[in-house]
């Protein structure tokens, strides 16, 4: 049986009851829901969903039944047709690290991080960012390629953090899920190089 | 996604409160390569020391890089020397000595130990000119690092040694006058000494190790002074049992960090990862104090009554922290009263708050022992040697690992300072309380026999 699969995003001013709502319609009119991600920023209320469905779905006529059962809540809502999943890594090879950025708030500086790993191809996959009052924090997921140095990503986003009153962190993830998690120390592979282990002298 | 406030508060770890790897520290075996010949001897032990730490400086290095989290100094433990080198006269311990220092500083090493002797029970021909040679190695080398081990639980205390030794620390300091006696802040004497440590001066590779290991020691004062200080400032009622809490899972999140580095290291350069070690090493800085940590607790004055239960609370909690955080916990493993690198507990003695036989009391509940303490450059050899007599009968006595880093600041008296510098430190010098007292006793020499090990009370 072939699967559709659909992206679907709403977006409200948060109260109670909005995922029951928006979750009832999608079973009823036969989804599955394969991944989800929710949350509330600023009393905003904020929702992703990947749902598939055993057939094709009219997008306008899935998005008016999302609007029409949560009218109380004034939703707004986005379906869009999922393209098919390549399964292939945007960074081959790519490693997790997170990168902490903090300083003083003010406009671009976002922008300017993310420039900076684009540049030197890092992809985003997960970000959190809030200003409370003057101060920046921003802290995110990203795959760094094999090849790239942790250390030439941290220098790239001091240079643009300087003088901009920001200063950067790049760690892999394993910091934090050591001093977090009580499952063993996990270790990554080192990296490859000729003639692996030192022999015995 | 990682929870923001479990990434900012492993990051505050290191930003603000100084959380570091205090040290990586390679063990190397250096048996193989005895030799009668001096220069096939020492030949071997550079070719063997740069074989395996090699890449230690660079690897370090892109740990640190990767993980975001400073490696302050990587450092070399080696066999015993007075074993490698038995079959040699007095020039030729030295000779291996110098072999060590120029090692050391070719593979960017900040210190390597190892120039080390067992005697709790009795002493080689070898042990002996290792001990003889001490003045001059201390003084005229920059890396390396000695200790002697004078008792066991097993063997009893050394008492011939323990009076050469203090003889040793006169001529030592008398060496290195120019720098307060600083020699002496490059050898410990140990009781009990553990075969995987990897702090200095008193890091050796010992009996039961592999070839080669990666041992790491954390430091985490400043880190668990914020967590004190924290929970006190939330709510001033907490009992100490709330704060022995507190202290235990910041402990496992410190040595959590060290076993990451470590087996990444260990990982990097194909060897065998050792142990963490988790004493909380402190540094001159403010914020990087074990005496601060005591203060948080409430011990405003250190060196007040009480200050010897918070110290108690404070070890055992950051053991059983540790221990729960790894498997591979070892070394001293306790939190150091190192009076001249702990800016607090440096001034409680400016004060006048710490005395010595306060900071004797103190170490029969922590790690290590009489750590880094200047006295008057005119105490005696026999004085030296009952102080570390005495030390060493704690270890001995109650199983554990004591030790005694004791420096004899040449013509400077009480009340006067010393200054040692880096992360060394300094401090005001320490009175003995009758000095000459007990040149009797220790002039007796032979062995203290080992203790009973029943009737515990």
């Amino acid at each position: 049986m072939s699967m559709s699969t659909y992206i679907v995003t709403v977006t409200a001013i948060d109260c109670v009851g909005i995922v029951h709502s928006v979750t009832g319609t999608l079973r009823d009119h036969g989804g599955n829901i394969l991944e989800l991600s929710q949350t509330v920023m600023r009393d905003y209320f904020t929702i992703i969903l990947a749902v598939e469905f055993p057939e094709p779905r009219n997008t306008r006529t899935l998005s008016a039944a999302i609007i029409a059962n949560g009218a109380k809540f004034d939703l707004n809502v986005e379906v869009i047709a999922a393209g098919t999943p390549t399964h292939v890594a945007v960074v081959e090879n790519g490693e997790r690290f997170i990168l902490t950025v903090l300083g003083v708030d003010r406009p671009g500086n976002i922008h300017g991080i993310s420039e900076c790993l684009m540049r030197n191809g890092v992809n985003i996959v997960d970000l959190h960012a809030r200003s409370d009052g003057e101060k920046f924090s921003l802290v995110m997921e990203a795959f760094l390629p094999q090849a790239l140095s942790p250390g030439v990503v941290r220098q790239a986003l001091e240079q643009f953090g300087r003088g901009l009153g920001l200063e950067s962190y790049v760690q892999h993830e394993n910091i934090f899920l050591a001093t977090t998690e009580p499952s063993p120390v996990r270790v990554g592979p080192p990296p490859p190089r000729q003639g692996a282990a030192v022999a015995p002298y | 996604m990682h929870r923001t406030e479990d990434v900012l508060s492993t990051l505050g770890m290191v930003r603000q409160h100084k959380l570091d790897v205090r040290t990586v520290t390679m063990g190397i075996d250096l048996q193989p390569c005895g030799s009668p010949d001096l220069k096939t001897l020492c030949d071997g032990i550079r070719a063997r020391i740069v074989h395996y730490a090699g890449r230690l400086a660079e690897v370090c290095r892109e740990v640190e890089a990767r993980y975001g989290i400073p490696i302050v100094n990587r450092r070399i433990a080696v066999s015993p020397i007075a074993h490698v080198a038995a079959a040699h006269t007095a020039e030729g311990y030295v000779a291996v000595a110098r072999t060590l220092d120029a090692v050391a500083a070719e593979i960017e090493v900040d210190l390597v130990g190892g120039f080390s002797a067992l005697v709790q029970k009795g002493w080689t021909q070898g042990d002996r000119r290792l001990i003889s040679v001490l003045p001059e190695v201390l003084s005229t080398t920059k890396r390396v690092c000695a200790s002697v081990n004078v008792g066991t639980t097993a063997a009893g205390i050394n008492m011939d040694a323990i009076l050469a030794i203090g003889h040793v620390l006169k001529d030592t300091a008398e060496r290195t006058r120019d720098h307060d006696g600083f020699g002496c802040a490059k050898l410990v004497i140990f009781a009990n000494a553990p075969n995987d440590n990897p702090f200095m001066a008193g890091a050796f590779h010992g009996v039961g190790e592999p070839d080669c290991v990666i041992n790491i020691g954390v430091s985490g004062p400043g880190v668990v002074k914020a967590a004190v200080e924290d929970l006190v400032r939330h709510d001033p009622n907490v009992t100490l049992g709330d704060i022995a809490e507190e202290i235990k899972s910041t402990a496992f999140r410190v040595t959590r960090v060290g076993e990451l580095i470590g087996r990444e290291v260990a990982s990097r350069l194909g060897v065998a990862f050792g142990i963490v070690d988790l004493s909380l090493a402190p540094t001159p800085q403010a914020g990087d104090s074990v005496g601060e940590i005591l203060q948080a607790m409430g011990v405003l004055r250190l060196g007040a009554p009480g200050s010897t239960a918070a110290l108690a609370l404070l070890n055992d909690a950051v053991k059983k922290g540790g221990s729960f955080a790894s498997s591979s916990v070892g070394g001293l493993s306790g939190a150091f009263v190192a009076v001249s690198e702990d800016l607090a507990l440096a001034e409680a003695v400016e004060r006048g708050d710490l005395t010595l036989a306060k900071l004797e009391a103190m170490t029969a509940v922590c790690s290590v022992g009489l750590d880094m303490i200047a006295v008057p450059g005119d105490t005696d050899a026999e004085t030296l040697a009952a102080l570390i007599a005495d030390e060493a009968a704690i270890g001995v006595i109650n199983h554990k690992t004591t030790a005694s880093r004791l420096i004899p600041v040449p013509g400077k008296g009480p009340g006067e300072r010393a200054v040692f510098g880096g992360l060394f430190g300094e401090m005001v010098i320490l009175p003995i309380h009758a000095a000459g007292g007990s040149t009797a006793f220790v002039r007796h020499g032979g062995r203290i026999p080992a203790p009973l090990s029943s009737l515990r009370n």
